[in-house]
């Protein structure tokens, strides 16, 4: 195998594909990235068993066909050092291979490429095509609230729930929830799966353009998306989702709107002088206030005063400050509706506009 | 925190004993087997892979020390006899100590089966000496149980630990506040808690060997050099330490660990030998009522290289089931094993203990009101 590539036209490739390569590998060979080279057509492969995905480039002109392994992290590191603009000419020979580029010159070790897993695919019984800009939007009001490592091992990743042709994502991790809603229709059947927090992360890299299709294809056990550039293949995980309905307020009779610039700098402040593990902050609702108090062991205190839109009965209620402005700092409208019933309940947050595609719902603190 | 609060009342001088049992395990064999009396004994397995648990002071002679490899320890004492442990019989002479104690104070934190503190400020017999408690405790030991036990008196648990070392066995010795300081002076580095070898060494190339060395420096250059354990340094070679005897330790973990007498290679010898310790962790888990969010494999090769693997979790893990897959997830980290395994263990730290009658707890709990995150009811 032999062939020549420009640097950025391989490194845009090579770092989402070693993306998926973990750091500590349990085999050797996934610390590799395959290389697969017919005529014109280079492939490359990083997987982790868990999440695979495939990059593709094409050559300027075709090289000797063949396939070969060498370790990712390296060759990453070996192609950003090389100068922009230059040409790297990849050959494999006698178990070694050779990276050349201008007066360099690499020799790196490789495993048999046949010895390089790929992960079990299983037959697809779902498919649809979004736009990448659509899923990304999905995805970035969504991730910030997948748990991380937790023992309900359900909650380390991302519902997919297509129903009645709908594609809606929810996220949470037992605190706190996102969900998002894509508007179009879809033809696909009714179905839910869970993405694991891993594969959702790495999609995410691959949706650059934004006009673009992407194919998705869900089996059993995996789920395949299809760009141009790429193919991304994960493991779901298997497992029940919470019901995510019963988490939404029932009839919160408390609607407070306000400027979500305004509210986000507030908490922002009042959350330096909160509680560095807690991060509590209190909430004093009264007809078209909202004062936001935050103390720390320290016995500091900060108070902000925010004019809001409500009327209704006084409230106080505390919050995990975090939990808000994760919310507040991907929600985009001017204004922002949040609804509440007691200082005991979930309050819900959501952009006032009336046909938004995201709500999020947060359990308050008890401080 | 609360370990180096002061005492409610700085001005008081403390009397605080340490007592400690001379070669405990091997002095209670020794006065259940008549025949092993006088002769070098070590409680632990002779075979290949035993540990001396205690060594006979006949045995140390040789230089036999506890936590040897009993190979070794053969090496030093070709006849060396090895009797194998009785626990339940260490546990219950353990007991019977501590109740000698307690008729003087409640104040004990026990530091092992074998030793403890004892804050004698206000004992209850209303004594008054703390060089008399500590004569008492002795003897009183010594008819109830057959056993001797060294003391160390002093006014704080620095310096009374050091002194129970001083004249063992069977011995006592005094440190009285006016003579600490220089107590203090004459030590080697290698006595202050916290010291092993490898900071020993480091000392020495600074030029420092004794406590008088040590006292010499200021606080910034020990935070520089030795980090952690500066202000502990700084203040011991002062003879000053605040700590108090803290009644009900806290514990900070718990678990367990075995060496297996055939090296574990494959996976599923691994996942059952995991198994047995998830149980035996469990068991100790529930009988302390601990709650821990953090789980910590460790794993020791056949060439004696150590790794461990720890996981935590935003909550305390909450049932056997769950403790019992996460141990098996680090475990799966480290399939397949590069090298057969001769130790596994696991532990539970983070601990927050459900319920303690400890008052100390109690006050804590008062005086900080935590903060509470609601969670959705799935």
């Amino acid at each position: 195998m032999k062939f020549v590539i420009s640097r950025d036209a391989l490194l845009k490739p090579l770092n989402l594909v070693a993306g998926v390569v973990e750091r500590r590998q349990t085999l050797p060979i996934l610390a590799n990235v395959l290389l697969v080279l017919e005529g014109d057509q280079l492939a490359l492969t990083g997987t982790d068993l868990e999440v695979e995905l495939v990059g593709r480039v094409k050559l300027e002109s075709p090289g000797e066909d063949g396939e070969l392994t060498v370790p990712a992290r390296k060759l990453v590191d070996i192609c950003k050092s090389l100068p922009e603009g230059s040409e790297i000419e990849i050959s494999a020979s006698d178990n070694k291979v050779t990276v050349r580029s201008g007066r360099s010159r690499f020799t790196l070790s490789t495993l048999p490429a046949r010895d390089f897993p790929s992960v079990d695919d299983s037959i697809g019984t779902h498919q649809f095509t979004v736009k990448q800009g659509q899923l990304r939007r999905l995805i970035e009001r969504t991730g910030f609230a997948m748990a991380q490592q937790d023992v309900r091992y359900y909650l380390n990743g991302m519902l997919w729930e297509l129903r009645s042709g709908r594609l809606r994502v929810v996220a949470t991790d037992g605190h706190r929830l996102a969900m998002c809603t894509l508007a179009a229709e879809l033809e696909a059947e009714d179905t839910q799966v869970i993405l694991p927090r891993k594969g959702v992360l790495e999609l995410s890299r691959l949706l650059l353009v934004d006009d673009q299709d992407i194919s998705i294809v869900l089996g059993t056990n995996h789920i395949r998306a299809t760009t141009d550039d790429f193919t991304f293949t994960s493991k779901l995980v298997d497992g029940k989702f919470p019901d995510y309905e019963r988490v939404l307020p029932r009839s919160p009779d408390k609607a407070v709107i306000g400027s979500r610039l305004d509210l986000r700098q507030a908490f922002t402040r009042a959350a330096i002088l909160s509680n560095e593990k807690y991060r509590g902050v209190r909430l004093k609702l009264s007809n078209d206030i909202m004062e936001i108090v935050a103390n720390n062991p320290e016995q500091e205190q900060a108070e902000e005063s925010v004019a809001v839109e409500y009327q209704g009965d006084s409230l106080e209620i505390g919050f995990n400050v975090s939990y808000l402005l994760d919310v507040l700092g991907v929600l985009t409208g001017e204004q922002i509706k949040l609804s509440m019933s007691d200082p005991n309940s979930s309050a819900q947050l959501e952009e006032s506009e009336v046909d938004g595609d995201s709500v999020y719902v947060v359990m308050p603190m008890r401080l | 925190m609360s370990d180096i609060r002061q005492p409610d009342n700085p001005q008081q001088l403390r009397k605080i004993l340490h007592i400690d049992m001379d070669a405990f395990f091997a002095s209670v064999e020794q006065r259940d087997h008549p025949e092993l009396r006088g002769k070098p004994i070590a409680v632990g397995g002779s075979a290949l892979r035993g540990v001396v648990a205690a060594a006979s002071y006949e045995a140390r002679v040789f230089g036999v020390r506890s936590a040897m490899p009993s190979v070794t320890a053969k090496r030093h004492c070709p006849e060396l006899i090895f009797v194998p442990h009785r626990f339940e019989v260490y546990r219950e002479v353990s007991s019977q100590i501590r109740e000698i104690f307690r008729r003087y104070t409640d104040l004990i934190e026990p530091l092992s089966l074998d030793e403890a503190y004892l804050d004698v400020t206000k004992d209850k017999q209303g004594i008054g000496s703390a060089i008399r408690i500590a004569e008492l405790i002795r003897q009183a030991i010594r008819h109830e149980t057959g056993l001797t036990a060294s003391a160390g008196v002093s006014y704080n648990k620095f310096l009374a630990k050091i002194a129970s070392d001083q004249n063992k066995p069977d011995g006592i010795c005094v440190v009285l506040p006016q003579q600490g300081a220089e107590f203090v002076a004459t030590l080697p580095a290698r006595r202050f808690y916290g010291v092993g070898p490898k900071t020993a060494e480091k000392m020495a190339h600074l030029g420092i060997h004794t406590g008088a060395d040590l006292r010499q420096q200021d606080l910034v250059f020990l935070r520089q050099h030795f980090g952690k354990s500066a202000e502990y340094l700084y203040h011991a070679s002062r003879g000053v330490d605040h700590r108090p005897v803290k009644a009900n330790r806290i514990r900070k973990s718990v678990g367990a660990e075995r060496t297996y007498s055939q090296d574990l290679s494959s996976e599923a010898e691994l996942c059952q030998a995991l198994d047995q310790i998830v149980d035996i962790v469990w068991q100790r888990i529930e009988k302390n009522r601990a709650r821990g969010r953090t789980i910590t494999l460790k794993v020791k090769y056949s060439n004696f290289q150590q790794i461990t693997r720890a996981r935590s979790l935003d909550s305390y893990i909450p049932n056997r089931q769950c403790f019992a897959e996460l141990g098996r997830q680090l475990l799966s980290e480290l399939l397949p094993v590069p090298l057969s395994v001769r130790l596994l263990g696991l532990t539970l730290s983070s601990l927050e203990h459900e319920l303690s009658n400890s008052g100390q707890a109690a006050s804590q709990a008062v005086s900080a009101p935590q903060a509470k995150q609601y969670s959705f009811d799935f």
